[in-house]
């Protein structure tokens, strides 16, 4: 005898049936299973490595040095002696020079002009020239700043000395060289190294793109059988949505809270990224994001009808996704419409959070404005996954409505496509 | 003589299944149109313009006025006025601020008495573009200021302005900055990222369209079409998509160079010949990973991890040399690479043949890394040896 169940206890077998079944299909498929473990758990250590360093140490420079005085020879050694830049070559004149950056042997040249010194001694302004390779910003940032450092560092002696000549006691010209002192800090990213903001930002965005690839294979795989999500609770007919959203998202969600506690929590620490921030504030992040990503990548996935369409359609989004979250160009300087369009992502609000919290040391005030963020994404996105599987559910149940309509487009355009099997696959059909 | 016709009829073959399956255009021709579209729009001027910086002034002296208006009047920096150091920190922690001066109480009646004040600032490192310029900023403006009291100093001293020019700035930096006179974002990025986009997209959609020969059985009649050679069957396949990319590749050079007016210091044939040596290396790659891995979705799974990984190997923005060693050999199998040093020579120092001989000797040896797959991937073709599922 059949025993009668309660709505609960029904829904709740139906979402435990439908996730078991969806992690089986994840587990027993090899693509999904690459996605999600090779690149979910290999990507994030490769991307620390390329970025290992984070910082670029030493960029070689030619140095031209026409005016071969004391004070263009000290300028040289206090340049070479810094971090950011190495004299590599000493070159007699420009077009040496420019033959080494051309051969790029050297990213940038620093050309000390015949007047260099005579200036000085006439007490005028005497200009060095930096001429910088801007096929890579940081050549020109580095041979920018080590110029500068010592040059800031050499007027103050020069003043001093002018000053001196001109009467003043020598703690006078101190002061008056340097009328305001000043004390820098860059807290969260002393060195303004690579690996800190790209990396960190990195790993949040493979959580995102990995789900989002792996679910649309396995959607689109299921799809091509025929056998459907959408069409599975026939017997629910169009009533059963929300157990099959949810089910099927828990099921990414069990698998993503691993691979997310990994990603965000292991693979820092084996590599040294600060992790300022606070264990329980970055597990709830993780729980808001995890959630999100899953409901999005449902919603997303509708638009992918065979196993390996996602690749083709969607690969190109992922650099893009990383611009968006405004770590690198910033979200102040978005036009409007990327701005907006920057929203539809839960990266854009997760990655930020994350920089908030796990790498600036804030609590989860530092990160409110973009976890209410991810809270609304997810509500809208979970309708939005409602109506997706509605659209699909109906699609299926006219399939022949459909394809009239498929085939009259088709007669538009003039396409044949039983002439075109022929000469694709050789069927000769009917 | 034959060899011809068959060609002929796998090309032909090929134009009918891109008109069967709009993916064919939606995947290469769509997604680079969106991609240049974004690339081209979201760098907006190429340098961002006012940075939130916010200003705790414990001062509030004329000088310290002057110096806001003056942090605010610069085209980069935006001032926002904080009554506290505490509440601008947790602002900046937010990422709400690329930036926070502390103005120190003071200031003015310490410099009036040359006690010299100290000023702190503070910026934030994690957004890095807004962060780095508002670094650059905020010293300036620590300087400017710094040389004015210097100025009004010896102003009073009765100095001529040349004489006091002498004594405020003894040394000089002139800069010029090769390949891109204005430090422009989007100039900077896009010449590789969109090209990168190419390379993407041509390895993605040839692995595509060879696979779905494979995954629908019809490859087993291809064959026959090319009287059973793999050479024949991919050059009729290959000419289709050669053609396709090296015209979205040559418009795509175009658009940068000519209708967006980047900055190039060679010549424009040169970067068509760069662009069409990319697309063919792609071409070549895509062949082999599809070859190694006649497996359609494995074989885009691969070749999508490979190709996304190529923006970072390329080396353009952080450069190769502050990698790992074998992060450093691992970057010469990407044709990305070889575009870029391509590039580099070409565009920024217009070296011509001389400068870029070299990469394109690497990027043609791409066109020999097939060959050892070929085999397999007839085999793969006529005989469907390959596991299914």
């Amino acid at each position: 005898m059949k025993e009668r169940k309660t709505f609960a206890g029904r829904w709740i077998q139906d979402f435990l049936g439908i996730c078991n079944h969806e992690l089986k299909q994840i587990f027993s498929d090899w693509g999904v299973m690459l996605i999600f473990f090779v690149a979910g758990l290999a990507y994030p250590l490769l991307y620390n490595v390329v970025y290992l360093n984070g910082i670029l140490n030493d960029t070689p420079v030619a140095v031209v040095d026409e005016a071969a005085c004391s004070q263009s020879r000290e300028f040289i050694r206090q340049i070479d002696a810094t971090r950011e830049v190495e004299v590599a070559f000493k070159c007699i004149n420009m077009d040496e020079a420019q033959r080494l950056m051309q051969q790029r042997k050297v990213k940038g040249i620093i050309l000390f002009p015949r007047d260099f010194g005579d200036k000085l001694e006439a007490l005028e302004t005497a200009k060095l020239s930096v001429y910088a390779d801007m096929s890579s910003f940081l050549y020109y940032k580095n041979a920018l700043m080590a110029t500068n450092f010592v040059m800031l560092d050499n007027i103050r002696s020069i003043q001093i000395e002018r000053y001196e000549a001109l009467g003043y006691t020598a703690q006078e010209a101190s002061q008056l060289t340097r009328p305001i002192l000043y004390e820098e800090n860059n807290p969260y990213n002393r060195a303004f190294s690579y690996n800190i903001f790209l990396v960190t930002a990195i790993l949040l965005i493979i959580i995102q793109q990995t789900m989002f690839y792996g679910m649309s294979l396995l959607a689109g795989t299921q799809r091509e059988k025929n056998h459907s999500f959408a069409s599975l609770p026939d017997r629910l007919s169009g009533h059963g949505v929300s157990r099959v959203v949810l089910g099927r998202g828990f099921a990414y969600w069990l698998v993503y809270m691993a691979v997310g506690l990994y990603i965000a929590f292991i693979v820092p620490a084996i590599f040294g990224l600060p992790q300022r921030g606070d264990f329980k504030d970055i597990l709830i992040l993780l729980l808001f994001f995890v959630t999100d990503c899953v409901l999005f990548s449902q919603t997303w996935s509708v638009l992918i009808s065979r196993r390996e369409t996602v690749f083709v359609l969607f690969l190109a989004i992922s650099p893009i996704c990383l611009f968006l979250t405004g770590t690198s160009w910033p979200t102040i300087s978005f036009s409007g419409f990327w701005k907006v369009f920057s929203w539809i992502f839960p990266s854009t609000f997760g990655v930020q959070a994350f920089l908030n919290m796990n790498t600036a040391g804030g609590d989860l005030s530092a990160a409110s404005s973009q976890i209410l963020a991810l809270s609304i994404q997810t509500l809208v996105y979970y309708f939005l996954a409602y109506a997706t599987l509605y659209a699909e559910n109906w699609a299926i149940n006219h399939e022949r409505e459909i394809r009239e309509v498929r085939e009259k487009i088709d007669e538009k355009r003039g396409l044949d496509r039983k002439k075109n099997a022929a000469l694709i696959s050789g069927e000769e059909t009917e | 003589m034959s060899v011809w016709k068959d060609i002929w009829t796998v090309i032909y073959r090929e134009f009918m299944i891109i008109r069967e399956h709009p993916i064919y255009l939606f995947g290469s021709v769509g997604v680079m149109l969106a991609c240049a579209l974004f690339y081209f729009t979201f760098f907006g001027a190429g340098l961002p313009s006012d940075i939130p910086i916010g200003v705790v002034d414990l001062d509030n002296s004329s000088v310290s006025r002057e110096f806001r208006r003056q942090l605010d009047a610069t085209q980069l920096g935006k001032v926002i006025e904080f009554e506290n150091y505490e509440e601008a920190r947790l602002r900046m922690q937010k990422g709400q601020l690329a930036g926070i001066c502390v103005i120190p109480e003071g200031m003015y009646e310490d410099l009036l008495s040359s006690r010299q004040p100290t000023l702190s600032f503070y910026v934030n490192g994690l957004y890095f573009v807004s962060g780095a310029l508002s670094y650059k900023d905020i010293l300036q403006m620590v300087n400017l200021t710094g040389g004015a009291v210097q100025r009004e100093v010896l102003r009073a001293r009765g100095m001529t302005d040349s004489q006091i020019m002498g004594l405020i700035r003894p040394v000089d930096i002139d800069l010029h900055q090769i390949g891109n006179v204005y430090t422009n974002y989007g100039y900077y990025l896009c010449n590789i990222l969109l090209p990168g986009c190419l390379e993407l997209v041509t390895i993605i959609m040839v692995i595509y369209s060879l696979g779905m020969e494979l995954k629908y059985g019809t490859s087993k009649h291809l064959m026959k079409l090319g009287d059973n050679s793999i050479i024949t069957v991919l050059t009729g396949k290959m000419a289709v998509y050669t053609a396709l990319f090296s015209l979205i590749g040559l418009v795509l050079v175009i658009a940068m160079y000519h209708w967006m007016r980047f900055p190039l210091a060679g010549s424009i044939w040169n970067m068509f010949i760069g662009i069409i040596l990319l697309v063919l290396a792609s071409e070549a790659v895509g062949i082999f990973i599809i070859g190694c891995l006649p497996v359609p979705r494995l074989a885009l799974s691969i070749g999508a991890l490979y190709s996304v990984l190529g923006f970072s190997l390329s080396g353009f923005t952080l450069p190769i040399e502050a990698m790992p060693a074998w992060i450093q050999g691992l970057s010469e199998a990407f044709p990305l690479r070889h575009y870029y040093l391509f590039y580099v020579q070409e565009n920024i120092f217009a070296s011509g043949f001389a400068g870029w001989y070299r990469e394109v000797i690497h990027l043609l040896i791409f066109f020999f890394v097939p060959i050892p797959v070929l085999l397999r991937l007839k085999g793969a073709f006529i005989k469907g040896n390959f596991p299914k599922d």
